[in-house]
């Protein structure tokens, strides 16, 4: 019975997960003209191709792109996230309908989310962030063209964020939330105000939820894409390029990128960006340990 | 002690000075859901006003009455019908595939111990988290040499594989947290070890399938990199990059009124869901492990 309720999944996984990924990575290290190349056209190039991707500066912009995204959104989404939640517990009124609302873009099509913020929040004819800079009387600030090449990419993480805090938001209440109520109320008898609370009490019992909380974030941001894809007229737009879209571009679009056809190229992107992750994930486990507390 | 006072907390008549101490918070989080919901009130309006009122900024004064025939016009000319029953079809039939794949497995994996089932669910786990353009090349190859391409075969294989880890990974706190008597009981009445599964365990775990089932419809609806890799053609396009062609092609027709209502039909059916199972779906994130 085990070998039989197991067989399907054990499958499948092999079929779209494991053999996909060893051979992600035996690729990467081979010049192929076509994605769809049988191994005997593979010529064998070692680590030409990362030495490659180095060198190219679009998918330098584009990495650091991405770099900024991770650390600009990571710092936004993660205060933000972090304050609600916090707000929150702190035992207002309406606590459900306000998290409801604040989870509510992750449930949406990001293409749908995108489209609302680029033809409307950012018009400049009729946008949102405009017509409340007017009402606020900020006219020169209402005169900024928040699309164009100068605040694109701000523009880009913004939204991206604004999505992600809801998710962010219920993580960090999950943690808090399996914090006794007990120990706060320990806390004020012993005349701990609500800010040494947070400090001393909530902060270090919050650790591991931190850790899952970068861990995330790092996996969801890396496979950054659609916003980058909706963001950009054109394929090559390095104000907002990430790796994504520059693999994108390199092995099934052609668009204006593309200077070689190879798809060794494209999985070496795959490659960095998995390292990318396995290399957060290590860090946070050395730098955060929650294992020295037990609550 | 504690959940009794915590039930007095709600009852707690209106505490002036208590409420003062939060009213910074109410003012940060009213911003935030204030600009949510004012921003997607604007789009409903859109979709039912004209362009030239959209382009004048006079988009809430429905000068002209409503407009319902922008969702006629985006819904029949622009293929947001073929891409709204395609996604219908990958997202009906991926959750249905992945739960029949996934319970068995998860149900094994928590509840009995055997060689591989430590190194299985954290397989699992790490899939979870591998981006999907280190899988997307060899599985490209893989569907052209089957032939799979460009049809909705391919799409929907692809859904559920990939859906597969996470749901296993979710059910399986579930089925752990199931208590041992019900197999002890079934096997006493000669119950087989896989009727028992199908007909009692199955039915017990049904709030976290029914939990997982609409994270999975929601995760294959809003899909978009696959399907944009896999499903080419118009034909087998879901919403995501369905919708993306239609905003591409409106913005140079100036068809603003269709543009959003096209918007609010992709968005509508998760919307929906949500809005009656959110309370379900919320306890989801972070209920049942770690959503990937």
């Amino acid at each position: 019975m085990i070998v039989v309720f197991l067989t399907p999944a054990v499958i499948l996984f092999l079929g779209i997960f494991l053999y996909p990924i060893v051979r992600t990575v035996i690729m990467s290290l081979f010049n192929i003209e076509g994605v769809t190349d049988p191994m005997k056209l593979w010529t064998f190039v070692g680590v030409d191709n990362y030495v490659k991707l180095f060198n190219t500066s679009l998918f330098r912009t584009a990495s650091f792109n991405l770099f900024r995204i991770w650390l600009y959104g990571g710092l936004i989404v993660m205060t933000l996230s972090l304050l609600f939640a916090v707000i929150l517990t702190s035992g207002i009124r309406g606590k459900k309908f306000f998290r409801a609302i604040i989870y509510m873009p992750n449930i949406v099509s990001a293409v749908a989310l995108a489209t609302m913020w680029l033809q409307y929040v950012y018009s400049p004819r009729f946008g949102l962030i405009k017509s409340i800079l007017e009402t606020l009387h900020l006219d020169n600030l209402a005169k900024v063209q928040l699309l164009d090449n100068e605040h694109k990419f701000m523009a880009l993480v913004l939204a991206y964020c604004f999505g992600m805090v809801g998710y962010h938001m219920l993580i960090w209440l999950s943690g808090i939330e399996r914090i006794s109520p007990e120990y706060y109320e320990a806390a004020t008898i012993d005349g701990a105000n609500k800010i040494a609370q947070f400090r001393y009490m909530t902060m270090p019992l919050l650790k591991g939820v931190f850790k899952t909380n970068i861990t995330m974030w790092s996996v969801s941001s890396v496979g950054f894409f659609v916003w980058s894809q909706l963001f950009s007229n054109v394929t090559a737009d390095t104000q907002t390029i990430t790796p994504y879209v520059y693999m994108y571009a390199q092995i099934f679009g052609g668009g204006n990128t593309v200077t070689e056809r190879n798809s060794g190229l494209g999985a070496a992107v795959g490659v960095l960006l998995s390292l990318c992750v396995v290399i957060v994930f290590t860090i946070c486990n050395k730098v955060i340990r929650d294992d020295d507390l037990e609550f | 002690m504690a959940k009794k006072e915590k039930e007095k907390k709600v009852r707690e008549p209106f505490n002036a000075k208590r409420e003062a101490k939060l009213i910074p918070g109410y003012i940060l989080l009213i911003i935030w859901v204030a600009f949510t919901v004012c921003a997607l009130l604007w789009i409903v309006a859109a979709s039912f006003s004209t362009s030239p009122e959209i382009m004048k900024g006079q988009t809430l004064k429905f000068a002209s009455g409503l407009h319902p025939e922008n969702y006629a016009a985006a819904w029949s000319s622009n293929n947001i019908k073929v891409f709204f029953m395609n996604s219908a079809i990958y997202a009906v039939l991926g959750t249905f595939f992945t739960i029949l794949i996934s319970a068995p497995c998860s149900y094994v994996l928590a509840r009995f111990t055997f060689l591989g089932n430590k190194v299985l669910s954290s397989s699992f786990i790490v899939a979870m988290s591998i981006p999907q353009i280190m899988i997307v090349l060899p599985l490209f190859g893989l569907a052209t040499k089957a032939h799979l391409t460009g049809t909705k075969i391919i799409l929907i294989l692809l859904y559920i594989g990939m859906q597969v880890p996470f749901t296993t990974t979710f059910l399986m706190t579930f089925f752990a947290n199931l208590s041992r008597t019900y197999e002890e009981a079934a096997a006493i009445d000669g119950c087989s070890p896989m009727k028992t599964f199908w007909k009692i365990m199955m039915p017990l775990a049904q709030p976290g399938i029914v939990t997982v089932g609409i994270f999975n419809f929601m995760n294959i609806w809003n899909e978009y990199f696959i399907s944009l890799i896999f499903g080419a053609t118009e034909k087998n396009m879901s919403v995501g990059p369905g919708l993306k062609s239609v905003l591409t092609s409106m913005q140079y027709t100036g068809n603003w009124g269709g543009l959003f209502a096209a918007v609010i039909i992709v968005f509508l059916p998760t919307f929906i869901i949500y809005v009656v199972l959110s309370e379900k779906i919320i306890a989801g994130v972070t209920g049942g492990g770690i959503k990937g």
